[in-house]
């Protein structure tokens, strides 16, 4: 078990930390004891990859929310409000992704550290397509406006 | 796309957490968690010495044999700092059963080779490394030994206490 969460440390890393933010290390312990206490139930072990980051997505989620498992209206994050941009910080991304809803920032590492399509990235989410696309764009606008002075 | 040349936060899995996460898949596992009152970079490295520290603080273990130490071996993504393999006995009850170790800074992992029998050790700073967060635990990591948990509770709280003792006496 020891090895498998030393092989999964720097994915669920890069997952809980851009979506969780400074809740980051909470969402990946709880992500890991998800993972351990249910891998019996995975039957299929070329799966794990998809299943560990649906888990590490949920987790980080819930802990960028403080711990609330009600679903966000996605019609809710139409027009959300973005940080104000700081031109002297160019690339900073934490910032950024700080002003950003969490299920945008799933989104952000979904389609741009893991590389699925919006479809993928959908159905992982339960929200549509065009839900996706519209957070996907408003958080890629969001990174734009700070590093174009 | 996001340019990857940007650095995205990452999280990190400290040792207690990480002790915690495989501790909580284990039915029959029970630990305890509590600060010592030694600094980290006295109380770490006096555990770490397995031959010295684990006789002086767990009852059940009457001496403890390194046999075989690789360091660096095997420490693959994710593992902390300075990854060592240890072969070991630990001798209870006039047998010596043989463990697999697994010591990085802050996490020890001990299993029997029969996997009938799992410790885990871990230890941060706290108080800015004033103090010591320490975790220990114990399982028997088999099939319908969840019963057993009570008593391996019992286990591992003396074992705590003991070292809290040891603590505030400077070992």
């Amino acid at each position: 078990m020891d090895a498998l969460v030393r092989a999964l440390i720097p994915y669920v890393g890069r997952v809980c930390g851009a979506i969780a933010l400074d809740r980051g290390d909470d969402a990946m312990q709880e992500t890991f004891i998800a993972v351990l206490r249910n891998i019996r139930s995975l039957r299929e072990p070329a799966a794990l990859h998809g299943w560990v980051r649906r888990i590490a997505v949920r987790e980080a989620i819930r802990a960028a929310r403080g711990g609330r498992e009600d679903p966000v209206d996605p019609d809710a994050l139409v027009g959300l409000a973005l940080a104000p941009v700081d031109v002297a910080t160019v690339v900073d991304v934490r910032s950024t992704l700080a002003g950003l809803a969490p299920e945008q920032r799933a989104i952000l590492v979904l389609r741009d550290i893991d590389g699925l399509s919006e479809a993928e990235a959908a159905r992982l989410l339960g929200v549509p397509e065009g839900t996706v696309k519209s957070r996907l764009h408003r958080a890629r606008s969001a990174f734009t406006r700070r590093w174009e002075p | 796309m996001i340019g990857s040349g940007q650095q995205w936060p990452v999280a990190s899995l400290g040792p207690i957490a990480r002790a915690r996460a495989l501790g909580a898949s284990i039915p029959s596992a029970a630990w305890t968690e509590g600060i010592l009152d030694a600094p980290y970079g006295t109380a770490w490295p006096w555990v770490a010495d397995l031959e010295v520290s684990v006789p002086r603080f767990d009852t059940q273990v009457r001496k403890i044999r390194v046999l075989d130490r690789s360091e660096g071996a095997g420490a693959g993504p994710g593992a902390g700092p300075g990854a060592e393999k240890l072969r070991i006995t630990a001798s209870t009850l006039g047998i010596a059963v043989p463990f697999d170790v697994r010591l990085e800074d802050g996490f020890c992992l001990m299993q029997a080779r029969a996997r009938i029998y799992l410790v885990l050790m871990a230890a941060e700073p706290h108080d800015d490394g004033a103090h010591t967060r320490f975790f220990h635990l114990e399982a028997i990591p088999l099939p319908g030994t969840r019963f057993l948990r009570g008593h391996l509770q019992r286990v591992v709280d003396a074992d705590f206490a003991n070292l809290s003792r040891l603590a505030a006496q400077g070992f």
